[in-house]
């Protein structure tokens, strides 16, 4: 049930509306003066009050304001006298929400008051309206705002750095990441910095042409590169980075780069490398000592052969034993010589040469020792080859190590009753590439000891070899740029091939 | 003739280097390059003492061993280990081949590292042969 408030001088009028109200269901406070009824309104709140104008003490207006001071929304309706509608026009003015005039008619009084009840309940649902509205748009502003911290949370929290610009190319967004890589504060980036600033000059260029939209309906997404960024202090920093222009609605609205820091798996990367060089020497050096072990022992084997001749003035065993210390001799120089070579870093020495002039220098030299093992060597030289350009020194150890692998791979097969033939071939591939093939029929390889042919100090001459020869040859090769294939089979033979591409200029 | 030495390596230096030892103490050298020839002299020629290399190509010293020690024609034959490799390896070889499923051999009645000194090596053969 509404409380009504009922501010009148007139007590017989205060009785009579009172009743009146009453009968239509309404809680009616009176009071006799405005100060009295402000009193009442203070403690009561009603929401609808009546009140005459003219009283004694404070009038009706004066209560009007102030009652519309403490509550805005309450609804007050002035009752006025005849022929006081000045009065009744100000009170209005004054946010009154209805007139009426004395004498106070039932329907008068009855229609006034439903339209405050009609005006209060608009008021309510309005209000009710409206701070739904508020509550709603606080809700989607605490959403925006939740995602937007978020968002933010999620680029200063990023390893990566992060840097994004408005559509001139200036820093908006610098995250911490940024800053680890950079070195500059997220303040100093994003009070002035552009990506001229940052990052190096072709990169700036291809962002900004995007930007300025020079390139326009090209894919702007820069795929990861690595690239050497300028950081704070002058010096470089290699990062791995990747793009994109942003676009709203077409229209290109900044950029944004993803930078990884690089330093740390590049020094990741070089300790690996050095952690696989230092396992490497350690196994050249064991490699290295057990070889100079066996020489050693054929040295020492030869001078106690030597010293035996002497006491029993054999001559034969004499010249066994100096055999044995020049043969071992001979090793100690080889290996030096393949030491040497395999632990190079050098250019080829490129000389202008005839490489059938360097096969066939090596097939002469090889012949007597082929011959004294009951070997052929075979001279199938492409005359199309004319002077080339190549390391005359290095390629002429390559096919030697080669014929003479060939050589023993003959010497060392088993089955003898077939003829032992090395062919030294050279052909001119294309025009860009010679080819020169060492082929035997001898003991071939199986996969076991072809897998193995190119490391370090693996032989299979039982120590007549150092186990550096194709490894020397391999490198030299590869100083030329060029490849070396194998081809074998355990009983057929082996092939090999040297492929070398041809140098214009030199 | 002195006993007969038979000496196995795939090193020719070794090979006469050894055999150089062998003469030079009385014994009559006997050669082999790798493990198949050498089988085939051990039973032709009944040698009184093996000098063996480990490491050689087509049948190494430890099967060749395994053969001899698992022979009883020729197990008594004592064999003086001449090798590159260490004691214990060879040893570990011949331990993991008996685990594998092979009957257990004895140790070889010395085993020398090369390199060796030569007054090692005959000291060693003169004890075997007396």
């Amino acid at each position: 049930m509404s409380t009504l408030l009922l501010i009148d001088d007139e007590e017989g009028i205060r009785k009579v509306l009172s009743l009146s109200l009453r009968k239509d269901g309404y809680q009616v406070l009176t009071a006799e003066n405005g100060g009295k009824g402000l009193e009442s309104f203070r403690r009561n709140l009603p929401r609808v009050v009546l009140t005459d104008i003219k009283m004694p003490g404070m009038d009706g207006i004066e209560v009007l304001k102030i009652i519309k001071q403490i509550e805005p929304d309450t609804e007050v309706i002035v009752i006025t006298g005849h022929g006081e509608l000045e009065l009744a026009i100000q009170a209005l003015q004054l946010g009154a929400s209805d007139f009426i005039t004395k004498p106070v008619s039932d329907e008068a009084l009855s229609i006034a008051l439903k339209r405050a009840e009609q005006k209060l309940e608009m008021k309510r649902r309005l209000k009710e309206y409206t701070h739904d509205l508020e509550s709603m748009v606080k809700a989607a502003t605490d959403e925006l705002r939740r995602r937007y911290e978020f968002e933010d949370k999620l680029i200063q929290a990023s390893i990566d750095g992060i840097v994004a610009t408005n559509e001139k190319g200036s820093v908006l967004i610098f995250n911490e990441g940024a800053s680890r890589i950079f070195g500059y504060s997220r303040l100093e980036a994003i009070r002035g910095m552009d990506i001229e600033d940052l990052y190096p000059a072709e990169i700036a260029r291809e962002i900004k042409e995007g930007l300025y939209g020079r390139k326009y309906g090209e894919e702007h997404i820069f795929r990861w590169k690595e690239i050497n960024v300028k950081v704070k202090d002058g010096q470089e920093m290699p990062v791995r980075f990747s793009g994109a222009i942003l676009y709203e609605k077409e229209e290109v609205v900044g950029s944004v780069g993803f930078l990884q820091d690089l330093k740390e798996i590049k020094r990741l990367e070089q300790d690996l490398i050095e952690s696989e060089r230092l396992a490497a020497i350690g196994q050249t050096v064991a490699g290295l000592a057990h070889c100079v072990k066996n020489i050693l022992y054929g040295l020492k084997g030869g001078v106690y052969v030597v010293n035996t001749a002497f006491k029993s003035n054999n001559p034969e065993q004499l010249k066994t034993g100096w055999d044995m210390v020049n043969r071992n001799i001979g090793k100690v120089s080889d290996l030096v010589m393949d030491l040497l070579n395999y632990s190079k870093e050098r250019e080829p020495d490129y000389q202008r040469c005839f490489l059938n002039t360097i096969a066939g220098d090596v097939c002469d030299l090889m012949d007597l020792a082929a011959q004294e093992v009951g070997v052929k060597i075979i001279r199938n030289f492409d005359q199309a080859i004319g002077e080339v350009a190549l390391d005359p020194k290095g390629i002429h150890r390559c096919v030697l190590n080669l014929v003479s692998n060939a050589i023993d791979a003959c010497h060392f097969d088993l089955d003898r009753k077939k003829d032992c033939v090395v062919e030294v071939k050279t052909a001119l591939e294309d025009k860009d590439t010679v080819v020169i093939e060492v082929s035997d029929n001898g003991c071939g390889m199986d996969e076991e000891v072809k897998n193995k042919i190119f490391t370090s100090f693996f032989s299979t001459k039982s120590g007549a070899g150092t186990g550096l020869g194709l490894l020397v040859t391999q490198k030299i090769i590869k100083e030329h740029g060029g490849t070396i294939t194998v081809e074998s089979e355990p009983g057929k033979g082996s092939t090999f091939a040297i492929r070398l591409p041809l140098r214009e200029n030199f | 003739m002195g006993k007969k030495v038979l000496v196995v390596d795939d090193d020719a230096d070794v090979r006469t280097f050894v055999t150089t030892v062998v003469e030079t103490n009385g014994y009559t050298p006997i050669v082999a390059t790798n493990g198949e020839e050498a089988m085939a002299k051990v039973r032709g020629d009944k040698p009184d003492l093996i000098v063996l290399d480990v490491l050689m190509p087509r049948e190494s010293g430890i099967r060749m061993y395994r053969e001899l020690k698992t022979d009883d024609a020729l197990k008594t034959i004592p064999v003086v280990i001449l090798s590159g490799i260490a004691k214990r390896t060879f040893l570990r070889s011949q331990a993991a081949l008996t685990e594998f499923g092979g009957q257990a051999v004895p140790e070889p009645v010395a085993y020398l590292e090369k390199p060796t000194e030569p007054e090692e090596l005959a000291g060693t053969i003169k004890k075997i042969l007396g």
